[in-house]
């Protein structure tokens, strides 16, 4: 894109988009880090991630903040202006994945204690995964404004939610099986549940892509393809 | 000339239109073959870096170029279904009315400034019309409360922003349909700016309004639809909102994102 003749304008939009990819790195450590805490039963590494969520809000603000004096300062108009409101939006989702990923650690602190679930811990680690593998693209689609990576993980976003299904119904058949395993399985579940919620976070990040370079939001209503609010058991 | 379908407007019922307007200055064009409609009671912006064209196509539009020896026009610019050329230039400019970039009232007094056009036009008929006419156009110009005790007083006294606004309410006086202002309030400071676009907002219920500006915020302010002009060209033309938000010409982008001067 051509610059701005007003340099300093270019590099205040440089700089926020800089903090949001400082963010994302943050963000994706902190849902790598949780897992592996999770898989090896790694307290201290969970204690770590829960404590580094604090940086992760900390540059959210800043952001917002950095925002607010450039439509303040700047007046930004069309694409500038839509990159403004994308850094806004893409912070906010960043912040909640966070959340979700503290979150994984805090209930693993509580499962190590716990004697394990065979397979979930598997599942659970393909299904965040996947969600991670989105995250990386998803910030690589807003660097390079790349329209067709956001559709592709929006369509990805189907997928996790098949998988959450799947442990979905897993969970239920655990617990039939021996309600010692309720305890167990119902942290498993939100476990789950959360990495689900990261997965449409993360989506909605590629749909600021979209927003960014087309103006538009996608329109298309996405299948849901979390079937478990009206699942039969 | 253009056949009579060229001349049907793109938009329902446009006050005033151009098809293939082309202006020259000597041999150097300066208005490449434009297309605009402009919507009645309504206020449209025309934007776009100097030398665009903008201020040129709005002085076509009530013959102000043909005070300008060098500068010839040709195309069409249709006004209330005729074309202006067949107008008297004087009664077109009756209803056809300008402000200026710098105030310039006459060196009179306040009422004299506002009552010379309904003199010379004749529309009126005795003093106490012409008090009437007076009165109201003040109070359409948003500055009625501010003068009325020194009516007596000359025109070129009153602040920059007030000789503005007594400016539009000259322009106002001959109950014209249409108001051209070409950057009304480039000479402004901002509080006498905001009362400019404060009346322009109450302007446009009773007229069509369209405005030169070299402020792009004050285009998105005050205008439901933006023209942007660049090297003579009229780029685009829609809703400012669109303009602004998403425009569909990536000069235009360039241009209200502060990218090319």
């Amino acid at each position: 894109m051509e610059k701005h003749i007003v340099s300093q304008f270019d590099s205040d939009l440089e700089a926020i988009q800089a903090h949001i990819l400082k963010m994302g790195g943050l963000v994706e450590m902190a849902i790598s880090e949780a897992m592996r805490a999770f898989v090896q039963k790694d307290t201290e590494l969970a204690q770590s991630v829960r404590a580094q969520d604090s940086a992760i809000d900390a540059l959210e603000e800043l952001i917002n903040e950095d925002a607010a004096r450039v439509i303040a300062l700047r007046a930004p108009t069309a694409v500038d202006l839509r990159i403004i409101l994308s850094v806004i939006k893409v912070s906010a989702n960043l912040e909640r994945i966070g959340d979700y990923a503290k979150n994984l650690a805090k209930r693993t602190g509580v499962l190590i204690q716990m004697n394990e679930i065979e397979d979930a811990s598997n599942a659970l680690r393909r299904l965040a995964r996947e969600v991670e593998l989105m995250l990386k693209d998803a910030l690589d689609a807003y660097v390079q404004r790349d329209v067709a990576l956001a559709e592709d993980i929006i369509s990805r976003d189907n997928d996790v939610d098949q998988m959450y299904n799947g442990l979905f119904r897993q969970f239920i058949t655990f617990m039939m099986e021996d309600p010692r395993n309720i305890t167990g399985c119902m942290h498993l579940h939100f476990m789950a549940k959360n990495i689900e919620r990261m997965g449409d976070h993360v989506t909605s990040i590629a749909e600021q892509v979209i927003f960014i370079v087309t103006g538009e939001l996608p329109s298309e209503p996405r299948d849901k393809a979390d079937e478990t609010s009206s699942f039969k058991a | 000339m253009l056949d009579a379908a060229e001349k049907t407007p793109a938009v329902i019922n446009p006050k005033i239109f151009a098809r293939g307007l082309n202006v020259f200055y000597g041999k150097k064009q300066a208005v490449f073959d434009v297309d605009l409609d402009v919507i009645d009671r309504s206020v449209t912006s025309l934007i776009g870096p100097s030398g665009c064209g903008k201020s040129t196509f709005l002085r076509c539009l009530n013959r102000m170029n043909d005070t300008i020896t060098s500068c010839s026009v040709n195309g069409s610019i249709i006004f209330d279904g005729q074309e202006i050329a067949e107008y008297d230039p004087v009664y077109l400019r009756s209803r056809i009315g300008m402000v200026f970039q710098k105030p310039n009232p006459f060196p009179k007094s306040i009422y004299d400034n506002v009552a010379y056009g309904p003199r010379i036009h004749g529309m009126v008929r005795n003093k106490g019309e012409l008090d009437d006419l007076v009165e109201d156009a003040l109070r359409k110009g948003a500055m009625w409360d501010e003068v009325k005790d020194r009516l007596d007083s000359v025109g070129t006294g009153l602040s920059g922003g007030q000789q503005q606004r007594l400016c539009i309410a000259r322009a106002i006086a001959t109950k014209p349909e249409v108001l051209l202002m070409d950057e009304p309030c480039s000479a402004l400071d901002p509080i006498a700016t905001a009362q400019i676009e404060e009346l322009i907002h109450e302007l446009r219920k009773n007229f069509c309004v369209i405005i030169v500006t070299h402020s792009m915020q004050q285009a998105a302010r005050v205008s439901e639809n933006t023209a942007f002009f660049h090297l003579g060209n009229l780029v685009e033309f829609g809703a400012t909102q669109k303009i602004f938000t998403n425009p569909d010409d990536p000069r235009t982008e360039s241009y209200i994102t502060g990218r090319i001067g």
